[in-house]
Order: structure tokens, then sequence, then C-alpha cells
């Protein structure tokens, strides 16, 4: 069993975290630029969230299993939460099947100059937003 | 001998003129395999009685130092990703074993031309051209084509030796670097395929051999065809399903920079500094929309990796032509603090034409950089502003007077660890050299156990003397090999020097002998890459077998440096590379060398000396080299 057994709260939490990333002007112009459909499946709790890059603005869905998606990546939740603090190494993650992406190569690399500054805004959403217990050192 | 080998290889004496060829011995290629592993057996073979009678090793640039060109049993067989074949000889940069692994379509020109392989001893008088055409081999003048850089001695030899029915050979050639004896040289083919690292081209140059022009018409035997079509079918879904395979196509090697720079693996500013936020303008999407025109690829591989670029406009247009891999867009890029990738596109170029590796070129330059910053470099070394981090313009200048070495060019062109030793003072706290060869782009500090396979890889700080960067940078995952598929944390050295010891045994036989690409290659499991040897050769090897191979190989690559003087001494990483960086997804972490070497030499049986212990040596049929070492 994972770290997270809520799945209500991991929902809330990284639903929560990539709704502060779309505010985030460096990042959501990125994201937009791509004009990707990114659903992220989550497993131990399963958890399904869209990340719609492909209109005006960027919407964080919730549940959203039915939107045709450009790119699925697929992954336990306790990957995805260490993924975002950096220490999860995305090509071991990859090729060890930790992590699947279905998906155009190019537009998944697309994605990757909006992760990096990403990696730093996540442990203070995490402590300024009641969830320091999971924040790893 | 069955399949995979053409059983012959081709003995040229410059000095003399003459040409001899002796059949490949079934044995050596049992024990040895192919490519590194046949190619350092051959050269022991050829210097040992010498050295036995009291003769000092030969020096580099020496007639004595032989060359020897060698393809694997898997050179030329219609199959994505073994193309590839190598060249050994002593490095005139490092003054310890040198090779190359190379791709392209001169090695499955050369096997069907009828030679596994070419072995070049002793030294031309005047410029000659080595052409070879159905086992039909002449030394020619080369007078004609002396001083013509790569590109052009490529096209004109294409042309000129091209059969009456118009089809046309190989041509591996050195440029004008390589003829003006820079340390660095390279030995191209198809304008883009290197023989890079170690700086070889120098001693064709010092031989006085211009080129080698290869045609031929035969086939590579394969002995179980119906076996090898089976495993064409089942690598087919696992090439079309792989990811990486996939980034491969999409970017080349490039696609590396995007990710590297997340984790730490993209080295900046000559090593010293672990963020930078130019690297974005270095990305491959930046790439594919600033420069990509088209890819290209080696002989029969579907993956092409390799990038086509063109330079439509600013002072660097009129650049055309095989494009920078990841190595050399960070040499020219972060490691310079330069995000003008025209630039980087004229350096590589440059490189091309004047025949010399990127990464020892630009790392030279790079540092070069910092000394002028410091002062150790001034207008007495070259006149004008001083050049500065992101000058793309003195980058480019510097490219071009090394490989005229003129100026300050002449200086850099002995390597930045000559430089070093000349300018004294600081200049060595600068470095980035092991052995006295400088670092590829992948920082040691971001995978520890990267930092062990640099310190005691037998050619110098290298990424490719075994697998160790793909597996410990997760690149790589071969399931079914225990030893590699262990859970890994980069940043730590705890076990990475048991996981050098396999990486090594495992990746020299994989991509040192057989000759597999380490990049297209990737997503084979061990069992397919023993079941493709054995249906090409017609030997039903077992996976030990060839791991013992891998292993036999690396300690002979290990000893030939070991009598060209390496000691433990050298198996150091520069201070520069060992220094915790200040920011970055690395900051405050370092390698535990001691750690790590101290239970390598204890796994490897490396006496305090850094010699391997005579039992070790004979153990794997190396007695000639034990009693060399240990005499």
């Amino acid at each position: 069993m994972g770290s997270f057994t809520s799945r209500e709260e991991f929902e809330t939490m990284l639903g929560g975290f990539f709704d502060h990333l779309t505010v985030v002007p460096s990042i959501e112009e990125k994201l937009l630029a791509s004009k990707l459909i990114i659903r992220f499946k989550y497993t131990d709790p399963d958890v399904v969230l869209v990340v719609d890059c492909s209109g005006d603005t960027v919407e964080i869905r919730r549940g959203d299993a039915e939107t045709k998606a450009t790119v699925e990546m697929f992954m336990t939740a306790d990957v995805a939460h260490r993924f975002w603090f950096g220490k999860v190494n995305l090509m071991m993650a990859l090729t060890r099947k930790q992590m699947v992406a279905k998906g155009p190569v190019p537009k998944i690399l697309e994605l990757l100059p909006a992760i990096k500054p990403a990696y730093e805004l996540y442990p203070t959403y995490l402590r300024e937003n009641g969830y320091a217990r999971h924040v790893i050192d | 001998m069955r399949g995979g080998y053409a059983g012959r290889v081709l003995h040229i004496d410059l000095t003399t003129g003459r040409h001899t060829e002796a059949p490949l011995d079934p044995e050596v290629a049992r024990d040895y395999l192919g490519g590194g592993g046949i190619g350092g057996r051959l050269y022991l073979d050829l210097i040992e009685e010498a050295i036995a009678e009291g003769a000092s090793p030969p020096n580099a640039l020496s007639p004595k130092n032989p060359i020897v060109i060698m393809t694997g049993p898997l050179t030329g067989v219609k199959v994505d990703a073994v193309a590839r074949w190598t060249m050994s000889s002593r490095s005139p940069l490092t003054g310890f074993w040198g090779d190359a692994n190379v791709g392209g379509h001169f090695g499955a020109e050369l096997k069907s031309a009828g030679y596994d392989g070419i072995v070049v001893t002793g030294a031309a008088a005047t410029p000659v051209l080595i052409d070879v055409q159905d086992g039909a081999v002449e030394i020619r003048d080369a007078a004609a084509y002396w001083g013509a850089d790569v590109y052009e001695v490529t096209d004109r030899l294409t042309e000129d030796l091209r059969s009456p029915e118009g089809k046309r050979g190989q041509v591996l050639a050195i440029g004008p670097a390589g003829e003006k004896l820079v340390r660095f040289a390279a030995v191209g083919t198809r304008k883009r395929h290197w023989a890079g690292r170690t700086g070889l081209g120098a001693v064709w140059g010092a031989k006085n051999l211009k080129a080698i022009h290869v045609r031929g018409s035969g086939e590579v035997l394969i002995a179980f065809p119906e076996r090898l079509q089976s495993l064409r079918e089942e690598l087919k879904t696992l090439y079309a399903e792989d990811l990486l395979i996939e980034a491969l196509r999409a970017f080349g090697t490039i696609a590396s920079i995007d990710l590297g720079a997340l984790t730490g693996d993209v080295p900046y500013q000559n090593w010293r500094t672990g963020f930078w936020a130019g690297v974005d303008e270095l990305s491959s999407v930046a790439y594919q929309e600033q420069l990509l025109t088209d890819n290209a690829t080696c002989y029969a591989c579907g993956v092409r990796c390799k990038r086509e670029v063109e330079v439509k406009e600013g002072p660097y247009a009129g650049v055309k032509g095989a494009g920078p891999e990841y190595e050399t867009l960070c040499v020219f890029g972060s490691l310079c603090l330069n995000t003008d990738l025209a630039s980087i596109a004229k350096a590589n170029e440059l490189c091309n034409r004047h025949g010399m590796d990127t990464m020892s070129c630009g790392a030279t330059i790079a540092f070069a950089l910092e000394c002028f910053e410091m002062g150790l470099l001034g207008s007495d070394h070259r006149p004008g502003p001083t050049p500065q981090w992101g000058d793309a313009a003195a980058i480019v200048e510097l490219v071009d007077l090394i490989g005229r070495r003129e100026g300050v060019g002449d200086l850099l062109a002995e390597g930045s660890a000559a430089v070093a030793a000349r300018l004294g003072g600081a200049a060595a706290e600068l470095l980035s050299t092991v052995k006295g060869l400088e670092a590829p782009m992948h920082d040691a500090r971001g995978a520890h156990g990267l930092a062990l396979a640099y310190a005691v890889s037998p050619r110098g700080a290298c990424h490719n003397a075994g697998l160790q960067y793909p597996i410990e940078s997760g690149g790589m995952f071969v399931a079914d090999v225990p030893e590699l598929a262990v859970e890994l944390e980069e940043q730590s050295s705890v076990g990475k020097a048991a996981l050098n010891v396999a990486t090594q045994d495992y990746g020299v036989f994989f991509a040192g002998c057989a000759v597999f690409c380490n990049l297209g290659a990737r997503p084979l499991s061990a069992a397919q890459a023993v079941e493709m040897v054995s249906c090409v050769t017609g030997v039903d090897y077992s996976l030990d077998e060839l791991l013992t191979v891998g292993r036999r190989v690396w300690y002979l690559k290990r000893g030939l440096s070991n009598l060209f003087g390496a000691r433990a001494e050298h198996d150091r990483l520069p201070p520069r590379l060992a220094a915790a960086l200040e920011d970055g997804p690395t900051a405050g972490g370092v390698p535990d060398m001691d750690l790590m070497l101290r239970e390598f030499y204890e796994l490897r049986g490396i006496d305090p000396e850094g010699l391997p212990r005579r039992d070790v040596l004979e153990g794997l049929g190396l007695g000639d080299l034990a009693d060399l070492l240990h005499s």
C-alpha cells in the first residue's frame, strides 16, 4: 500500500497543486503553447486528473475519463508525489515502467521546460495548504 | 567461421608499402568477439614482442604505433543499431590506450569488401591513401588530397574512386587537423560519423595516411537466418512501442538536454555552476525549430537518430549538413554559456571540416574561456578583447584557430591538460580531464557511479567505456541481468563499484565488441542481444560467456593503458568535477570517490599501484599481458 490512503485527499492535494501551477504565468504560458490535453491516471489510490491546455486558459478537471487526451500518463500516487519533489528520474521511471506514457514523444518533451520551475513550488504549496506532513526532506 | 565474420584481416605496412592478409583466428573471435576486443588483442600482439625484449611501448605518433580498425560480428547485418565498428591505437592526446566507436556505413562496406578489419603499421614518406575494392588493395599517392578538409576529400574520393558502373564506396579520412597533429584530431566518414575521442586522427597524420576508401559487393553471411528473422519480428514490436526510440527518432541525441537539465546531468560554465537559465534556449524543440531539416542514419538502421541541419540566415548562414549531437550542443553551448544555436552548428561544421573531436575541442575552449577570465591566458595569447562566456563569435573563431593551429589555437590544439601543464598555476584546477581526456557532457555529481566510471575508464573520462551512464541515468534497463537491474539512487555512492563492474562487463561485450549501438539498441534485453550474436555467428553463446568476453576485454584495455604508464594516481576525478555545486539539482552532493575506488579495486583484483593482479589476468587468458605488467 502507498502512503496515500485517501483518494479524496490525494485528488484535492495534487489537483490543487495543478490549479496552483496554472496561475504561474511562466508555466501557464508554456502549457498553453503546448495545446496538449494530458490525462494523469493514478493508482493506489485511483485518481484521474486532466490538464487541458487546448483552450485560452488551462483547465484542471478531476475525474474526467471522457475527454480524448493527447497524452496519457500512468503511475502510482507515490511515484507522482515523489516526481514533483524532483526525486523520480523520469527516464528511469519510464524504462522501468514505473511510469507509462502514451502519446507523441515530441509533445511530451515539450512539456519538460514547464516542469522544471514546478519542482521548486511543490514543497511550498504543500506546506501552505495543510499538507506539510507529506513534505519529503 | 560460420557467419558474421568475413574471416580475414588486412595488414598494411605504410613504411614498406606492402600489404598482407591474415585469417581471423576463430579462437580470437570467440574470446574477443570483435570491435575493440579483437582490436585490442591484435594491437597487443603487434607490440608485445618488442616490449618483452626491453623496448618501450611505442609513442603515439611513432611509426611503430599500430592503428587497428575492426568491425564486430554484427556489423553489416541488416538490423537496427548494429552498424558500428571501432578504431584503436595509443592516444596522442592522453598517452594511454585510445579507442573510438563509430557508426555510419564504413564498417558494413569493409565487410562487404571481404575484411573484418584493417591493421595499419609504419608510416609513409609522403601522403598516401589506402584503396580497398573487393579484396584488391592499393596504396595510392594522396598528395592531391593533402590539405583538403574532410568534406572535400570525402566528396572527391567518393567520385574519383567509384566503380566503372558508378558504384560509390565509403571514405574514411582525416582533415587538416589530423595532418597538423592536433591532439584531438578525428577521423570521419560520410561527413557525419567520427572516430572522435582520443585523437586518433593525429596518429593517421603522423603516418601520412590521409584516407581509406573501401568498396565491396559481398554480403555478411548469417549462420541461422530463420532465427534472425524471428528475432527481427520480435524486435519490430519492441521498437514500435519504445518511448526512447521514439524520442531518438524525433530529436536524436538532443533529447538528452531536456531531461538532463532537470536531473543535473548537463554541465554549465566549465562545470562550475549547477544552474543556467539559458539551457532552455538549447532545447530539443528549439533545435528542431531553428536548425533541423532532416534525419539521417547509419547502415540499415531504422532509428534514424542523426540530424541534418541548415542555418539559413545570420552570420553563420550557409552551414548545411550533419548537425551537432548532444555532446557537441553542450560543449559549445552550456559549457561555454552560449545560447546561439546557429553558432553551435557552425562550430560543429568547423570541427567536422578540420577533422576534430567536438567534445575535446569544445571542452578545451570552455577551459580556455575560464583561463582568459582568470588572466592565465591574455592578449599575448590572443590579441583583441578578452573572450567572454557566451561569446559565440569568439568560440567559433577559437575552433577555427585550433583546426589551423594558428595563434592561441596552436597551444589549445594540444588539449586542455597539456595547456594547463604549460600555463601552470591555477590552470590545473579548471580541468575536466581524467587521464588527459576531457569529460563528456554528463555531470557525475548527478550520478555518482558515473564518477567512478570516468575515473577508471581505460581511455580517460568516458561515458561509453561501459554502460554505466545509460544504466545509472535510467535510459537503459536490462531486466534480465540481475546485477544491472538493482534499485538505484543516483546521488549515492553506495553499491556503485559493483554496478560499475557489471556495466563494464556487459557494456564492453554489448557496445564495445558485438558492436551494438548503445543508443539504438537500448531496448534489447540481454537474451535478445545474445540471441542476435548467436544466430549471426552460428556460435551458441551463453550470456555468461559473453560477459566473460566483456570482462576479458575490459582488463585488456586497462592493461594496455597500464603498459603506457597509467597507475592508481590516474584513476582520479579532477578537482573541478569532484567539487560540490552551490546550486542546481545536485547542489551539495559529491561522489565518495575513496569508497567507490576502494571497493572497485577489491572487486576487480587491482593492486594498490593500479595494476590488475597476475592471477586475475591469467584467469582470463591474458597471461602474456600479465607477464608484461608484472615482469
